[in-house]
């Protein structure tokens, strides 16, 4: 009797991982609650239940999420449209499935006592940028109010920290408002002694962490299939984080390798992501991704992209998605 | 003669049949990865039996530029040919000839990397570490406590890891190339710390014996005698610092800098995947790095034409 139940329980246990697709997911940085809707859907099992084995890749410095799924390291990556359009125009064929993020976060933080007012007074002064994908709106923007790179303000490039702000080796950084500007509060800096320039506010706003796989592969109905299913079970779980923030930060704790994320930070990030997210269920607004189109392709001498791109995002995903139960 | 033949023909051939059979899908497959693999190694032996071929044909005298020559075309042919056959994305993989055309084509912004990293961080940082070092061995070398003391803190500093240091040296002396030249100082000052004294205690016992004999003090002694025997060793010591001071400036630029620069340009256009840009730096890197190590060892054969080293 024993050893029935025993073989019954083999064979199930065999039949659900034989059944289980693989799906690798590349994520942008590191394991943070930017990305906690994919590891509060794999923590509650939500993958599990649409028949998915979800391994969930964290990035980093130096990390770059679409060198990595071309390699073939991942099925899905999450990634900003301009640096997958800057990809897709190279040949490296990314296309946008879902877009869980509604609205950008990034800012352009000053220290008050730099004088700095308007966008304007930003002429002459050491503004510190990230790279590897993440300076595409930045020069979009310098392009708009038509400071040149080289001459009309000096750029450093910035690591990612807050310290270029701090030790007042730059005037302004680029800072997310869900992660490094809480950093500069947290580092002891009042927000009266800082004037923060919002993206969305500037008008040159791109679309930000969105899912992206390669283009042939959804020639492939099963991936096509696959993805549908990986994509309702992390909306779910992006929408747990907005009705439960705490267990959402408890489920991106548990999966953090390197023990740096601290509650606190992690909370203010989903009290913060939850207004970028804003009830989105994954579906991209094509208006927002033609107006992230329009700037990049504005860069004047410099543009991000030199053509319209075609097909760079697909709705196959999310309808299917949407038919699911 | 027959044998390097048909090494050749055999090694030929094969790389072509390797290559007609890449799948060309993108992403590459897991075969493609073990067929890349056939290819490099049926590759590489074409390429060295064309240079056993050549040095069987050519007279003695040209072998020495020629065949070394052949090799080498050899390798880039076959890095050519491998883009080719299996339509490796660009992402992963340039080719040569799309390197050489963006080399050309952004040789301004090559110029300004190269005047940014060799001229202003790589140079002043070599010669401001291997001149500490000296200095630091020639305290040493006069003081024994000194000696025992200084060592030990010279190994400390060459154990500390390069990317440890960097973003902290950023933080001290700034974004610009000064942060990039303490790098440099930091990881030569050892290498040459420890190979002058070395060289200075290479000067036979007789010699030092002699200058004893005739009243030379201390100074006279390092000057005549220990120093121009230290040669070798401290010219060994100073090609080794090329080498450091290259890596360390390129990789402190890894971690806070003006937009401009090699470690700059490398990593940002890697996260752009504008590889062959990254590959024009490389070259860039390679052909100064060769040149300044070309430089030194000419100098090395001019100061130390008397090492048995040279004789033919």
């Amino acid at each position: 009797m024993k050893k029935l139940l025993l073989g019954a329980v083999a064979l199930a246990a065999f039949a659900s991982t034989a059944h289980a697709e693989k799906v690798v997911l590349q994520l942008k940085w590191v394991t943070q609650a930017q990305f906690a809707g994919y590891y509060v859907a794999q923590e509650k099992g939500y993958y599990k239940a649409a028949g998915l084995d979800v391994e969930i890749k964290p990035g980093g410095p130096d990390i770059a999420p679409e060198q990595v799924i071309a390699g073939g390291g991942a099925d899905v990556i999450v990634d900003w449209l301009p640096a997958a359009l800057a990809s897709r125009e190279k040949g490296n064929m990314l296309v946008n499935i879902a877009q869980p993020f509604k609205h950008s976060g990034l800012m352009l933080t000053c220290r008050k006592d730099t004088g700095i007012k308007t966008p304007a007074d930003l002429k002459g002064k050491t503004l510190g940028v990230w790279f590897y994908g993440n300076e595409y709106p930045f020069l979009s923007w310098m392009s708009k109010l038509g400071l040149k790179t080289d001459s009309d303000i000096k750029v450093l490039k910035q690591g990612f920290n807050v310290d270029p702000l701090l030790q007042k080796q730059a005037d302004c950084i680029s800072t997310m408002s869900y992660n490094e500007y809480n950093q500069v509060l947290e580092a002891g800096v009042k927000a009266d002694d800082l004037v923060v320039f919002k993206y969305e506010d500037q008008g040159v706003a791109t679309l930000e962490d969105g899912l992206y796989v390669e283009q042939d592969r959804l020639k492939d109905p099963a991936f096509v299939a696959t993805m549908a299913k990986f994509v309702k079970a992390s909306m779910k779980g992006w929408n747990d984080m907005a009705i439960d923030p705490k267990g959402a930060v408890a489920d991106v704790l548990k999966n953090d390798a390197t023990g740096q994320q601290t509650e606190a930070h992690q909370a203010s990030m989903v009290a913060e992501l939850n207004k970028l997210i804003d009830g989105s269920d994954g579906t991209l607004d094509v208006a927002a991704a033609d107006r992230t189109v329009a700037t990049l392709l504005s860069g004047g001498s410099d543009p991000v992209i030199t053509k319209k791109p075609e097909g760079a995002w697909t709705d196959v995903v999310t309808k299917a998605a949407a038919a699911l139960k | 003669m027959k044998r390097a033949v048909v090494t050749l023909l055999v090694s030929l051939g094969l790389s072509i049949l390797v290559a007609v059979s890449f799948s060309r899908t993108n992403p590459p497959t897991g075969r493609d990865w073990s067929l890349s693999l056939a290819f490099v190694i049926c590759s590489w032996v074409a390429a060295w039996s064309a240079s056993w071929v050549a040095d069987l044909v050519l007279p003695k005298a040209q072998t020495r530029w020629i065949v070394p020559t052949i090799f080498g075309l050899g390798i880039i042919a076959a890095w050519e040919a491998y883009v080719r056959a299996s339509a490796i994305p660009v992402v992963l993989l340039p080719s040569p000839s799309e390197i050489a055309a963006k080399f050309v084509a952004a040789l301004p912004i090559l110029k300004a990397d190269f005047v940014q990293t060799i001229l202003r961080a790589v140079i002043p940082g070599w010669l401001m570490g291997s001149g500490a070092g000296f200095l630091a061995a020639l305290v040493c070398d006069r003081n024994d406590f000194l000696r025992r003391g200084l060592l030990p803190l010279g190994n400390l500093v060459a154990a500390l890891p390069i990317v440890g240091v960097a973003p902290i040296l950023v933080m001290w002396f700034g974004f610009d190339w000064p942060s990039k030249a303490a790098m440099v100082v930091v990881m030569t000052f050892f290498p040459m710390l420890i190979n002058t004294l070395a060289g200075l205690n290479a000067s036979g016992q007789m010699e030092r014996d002699l200058m004893r004999g005739y009243g030379a003090d201390w100074f006279t002694t390092l000057i005549k005698l220990r120093l121009p025997a230290a040669m070798p060793f401290i010219f060994n010591a100073l090609k080794i610092n090329s080498t450091l001071a290259m890596i360390g400036a390129i990789v402190a630029e890894f971690f806070g800098t003006p937009i401009v620069g090699m470690g700059f340009r490398m990593s940002t256009e890697v996260g752009r995947q504008n590889l062959d840009m990254v590959w024009a730096e490389i070259a860039v890197a390679a052909i100064s790095g060769s040149f300044f190590y070309g430089c030194l060892s000419l100098a090395e054969r001019k100061v130390t034409f008397w090492h048995p080293s040279y004789r033919r």
